[in-house]
């Protein structure tokens, strides 16, 4: 009896001291919120997910999307995504181009102070693009973005100049896209990647929030910065928690444990709508999903193959059932929330299987044996359809693949991992249909992903190369009076809905998940409000 | 002079020391081997580190970041440096992070021991004690009613349950965090711990359990158990003095057998429940193709295992004396 007792007491002592072990260590974590709690306007935190751990740095290779969240409420940029998002004052007050548009001056915000005290100059400015971004060494993430920019030129503590290779009339649309700018007195001088303790311990902003403790796999939390140049944030306090799984972030909102975030799996919502505490709030976003048919592939170059791909799939049916109604068919890449520039006034193509069959005849591929699958020259239509195991890829995939056999198109699936996709289909560009998104600045400059020159190593996915289209999306970017640009955008939009560089498929929508209670947020993609996180409060 | 050792003779304490000379240099061998196979494996396989692999990044961007992190080199080349690097005791910095592999491992191996430390303590006092329970009243309903619970933890996948466990208890009934390792307070770590250790000890009671009893059936028939018996000890003493004592001790040898298992079962636990330890960097850095990262914690586990089985078949090999460890 003796022994059992002391076996009894070894146990308990044991499981204690195992557990007092862990709390030493995540005391300095303490990021735990307190949910919907707060008063009126001023005080409360909130919690917001994140799936991985951030690095704070803008620019370092590694910030992905979860760093992007994070750095936008740490760092501002030169602008930002005004409410109507068109680009807004940030850090710059005011910028005007030249006559020729080939250079931006940029008139900067005075009295603006870095998080440890120090004072933001123009010297931060011209840091941040001539030794990150323009370092073609560095590789730094986002680059690519300011391939015609040749350098910033400070002209005082307050003005800068951006001296560019040619007219670009998107730039403060692109500064206001994950375009932080970063101190020059904490990261100047080494190797700007290699400077671990800024990336991953103590960033020094000009945000409204600014680090207080970061536990790896737990937590980031950032307390106001009073100091804050468009005023005293209200909330005191904002968590970002590592919760990896979408499963576990919609249970942790349902238990008040999480304030707001992109919901990925649609059809959790019935289960939020009746939710009082809960709200969800669908918005645009810049953001459209396509299907690349492979122009190196010569079946593929053939725009009556293009346009009866897209007759064949019933992308209206795809955005109801799969995207639960939050879409619309895509004619384009310009995104319906560029309200100034987007047209539905262009070739459509609505699900239709005869005219698809007909088109597929006009470019020669008949059914000239019977076996459902056309062919031409005695070759059968067949395709390998490579897609990336990601939200709802691969379903999407599905469906695709039975819309395409029902024109008589022998279409075979090749399921990828995401990172084995991205060598095989966008390094090597060893593909022959893939399907994928593209988001990207609000501003109607889409160059990078159609223009020749970008074809093979650039965004240019499909390879697609037609110099009428280049033409006309150079003179976007080098006009900028707003109303020749919406014009040329116009023509650029016809064009494309013919020729078809892509298959457009959607505009998704982006499905908020949001605490009731938490209110002064834009109505906005999730990305472009936490440019006012300043504004929130929670409201009980 | 008084002999503190357990050791008889000079002549044991040899055997003792060829014996740990054989099995550290097996142990090496061992740890080459793994890490020859994770490395080649990793690197063979499509895709490079997450940096690399932006969709948006150009040809340029990504020569320039292969170049920073030192992947043209052939992989043959890059594992004989990372090799004879580790020899010397520097398992490299991490590609997602640039912080030392070491430091990364330490801030997430706390947190995994922790939650395995305790699952298996759990897991073997209760597991012990529903194992009697279970030969003691063999083929009646509480033998029935384990026998039915184990086959149920066994077979149902993990995730899934923890799933279930959060719908339950974090959502409708709001009794515990759904994610995280909680605040400091004892309480508030209990809570959280509660979910993830149930969920990981589903798959390691069950084996105690049945071993425990199939063990403890093996003893209860044999002849001193009837001598016991017979020289009127009572049926309490005889069960957990003579049986239980002998019966325990192959359940020692599975502990060994244990600890990987918990290992490989922390992977889906940390990554459900959202608990900051190494299963969950382990998942990270091989998605995102953290080369270094991923050896590091390759190798690290297999110290752990090497050293835990180690420390069970000396332990064994004390408690039962016809077993020779060495």
């Amino acid at each position: 009896m003796k022994k059992l007792w002391q076996i009894s007491i070894l146990f308990i002592v044991s499981v204690l001291v195992l557990a007092a072990c862990g709390s030493a260590q995540s005391d300095e974590g303490g990021g735990e919120s307190g949910g919907a709690e707060g008063e009126a306007v001023k005080g409360g935190e909130i919690a917001i997910p994140i799936a991985a751990d951030p690095t704070f740095n803008t620019w370092h290779p590694n910030a992905y999307a979860e760093s992007n969240v994070v750095n936008r409420i740490i760092f501002t940029g030169l602008t930002k995504p005004g409410k109507d998002l068109s680009p807004s004052p940030a850090l710059a007050e005011e910028w005007s181009a030249s006559e020729d548009g080939n250079v931006w001056t940029f008139k900067l915000r005075q009295g603006v102070k870095w998080h440890d005290g120090e004072d933001f100059t123009a010297d931060d400015v011209a840091f941040t693009f001539n030794d990150l971004v323009l370092d073609e060494s560095l590789g730094s993430n986002g680059a690519s973005n300011y391939k015609s920019l040749e350098e910033v030129v400070v002209v005082d503590d307050h003005t800068v100049e951006f001296h560019l290779e040619r007219p670009w009339a998107a730039l403060p649309a692109y500064l206001a896209f994950n375009s932080e700018i970063m101190p020059e007195h904490q990261l100047s001088g080494g190797d700007p990647w290699d400077n671990v303790e800024f990336n991953k311990k103590n960033p020094v902003g000009t945000g409204p929030y600014k680090m207080d403790t970061y536990t790896s796999g737990q937590s980031v939390s950032l307390v106001k910065n009073e100091d804050f140049y468009e005023g005293e944030p209200n909330l005191d306090k904002v968590t970002y928690k590592i919760v990896p799984d979408s499963n576990t972030q919609i249970a942790q909102a349902i238990s008040n444990e999480l304030d707001i975030f992109v919901m990925e799996d649609k059809s959790a919502i019935e289960r939020i709508e009746s939710s009082n505490d809960l709200e969800v709030v669908a918005a645009d976003i810049t953001r459209y999903f396509w299907i690349a048919l492979n122009q190196e592939d010569e079946r593929f170059t053939d725009a009556k193959v293009r346009q009866a791909f897209t007759h064949a799939i019933d992308r209206q049916a795809i955005v109801d059932s799969v995207l639960q109604g939050y879409g619309k068919v895509a004619h384009g890449p310009i995104t319906p929330d560029q309200q100034a520039f987007y047209t539905d006034e262009v070739q459509q193509y609505p699900y239709d299987v005869e005219m698809a069959k007909q088109l597929l005849s006009e470019a020669g591929w008949e059914d000239s044996d019977g076996d459902g699958v056309v062919d031409k020259d005695g070759e059968p239509f067949k395709i390998v359809f490579d897609i990336a195991i990601q939200g709802d890829l691969e379903r999407i995939a599905q469906l695709v693949q039975q819309y395409l056999i029902e024109v008589g198109i022998d279409v075979e699936l090749n399921v990828l991992e995401w990172n084995a996709m991205i060598q095989k289909n966008i390094i090597e560009r060893d593909y022959e249909m893939m399907l994928n998104w593209w988001s990207y600045p609000t501003d109607p400059d889409v160059y990078a992903q159609y223009g020749s020159e970008n074809a093979g190593t650039g965004n240019n996915i499909p390879g697609y190369q037609d110099a009428k289209l280049d033409e006309l999306l150079q003179q976007g970017q080098a006009t900028s009076d707003p109303e020749e640009r919406a014009e040329v955008y116009r023509e650029a939009q016809e064009y494309m809905a013919e020729t078809l560089p892509y298959i457009y498929l959607w505009y998704p929508q982006e499905l908020q998940l949001r605490n009731a209670n938490l209110k002064g947020v834009p109505d906005t993609y999730f990305g472009s409000t936490l440019h006012y996180i300043y504004e929130w409060y929670l409201d009980e | 002079m008084k002999h503190s050792l357990s050791f008889s003779t000079i002549g044991e304490m040899t055997i003792m020391g060829q014996f740990l000379v054989k099995r550290f240099f097996q142990s090496l061998v061992l740890i080459l081997i793994v890490s020859i196979i994770t490395f080649f494996i990793m690197n063979l396989a499509p895709g490079g580190p997450s940096s690399m692999m932006r969709m948006d990044a150009t040809a340029e961007e990504r020569a320039a970041i292969a170049e920073q992190l030192g992947l043209n080199e052939p992989v043959i080349v890059r594992y004989k440096d990372w090799l004879l690097s580790a020899l010397g005791g520097d398992l490299g910095t991490s590609l997602s992070s640039g912080q030392p592999v070491i430091e990364r491992i330490m801030e997430r191996f706390p947190y995994t021991f922790q939650l395995t430390a305790i699952t298996l303590i759990i897991s073997v006092v209760v597991g012990v004690i529903l194992g009697v329970i279970s030969a003691m009243n063999r083929n009646k309903w509480q033998d029935n009613l384990i026998n039915f619970g184990s086959v149920v933890g066994l077979s149902v996948p993990s995730f899934w349950m923890a799933i279930m466990f959060i719908l339950l208890f974090s959502v409708e009934l709001q009794w515990l965090p759904s994610s995280g390792v909680g605040d400091s307070s004892l309480v508030d770590k209990a809570k959280s711990m509660a979910m993830p250790v149930i969920i990981l000890a589903t798959s390691t009671l069950p084996t105690i359990v049945r071993f425990t009893r199939s063990s403890m059936l093996e003893v209860i028939n044999q002849n001193f158990i009837r001598t016991a018996r017979s020289k009127g000890a009572r049926e309490k003493t005889v069960v957990y003095f003579h049986a239980l004592k002998n019966a325990l001790i192959p359940v020692v040898s599975i502990i060994g057998v244990l600890i990987p298992r918990l290992l490989g079962g922390a992977v889906i636990v940390e990554t459900v429940f959202g608990w900051p330890g190494m299963g969950r960097l382990i998942v990270e850095a091989s998605q995102g193709r953290d080369y270094n990262l991923v050896m590091g914690v390759t190798v690290f586990v297999t110290v752990l295992v090497i050293v835990s089985n180690f420390i069970v078949d000396i332990i064994y090999s004390k408690l039962d004396p016809r077993v020779k460890a060495y």
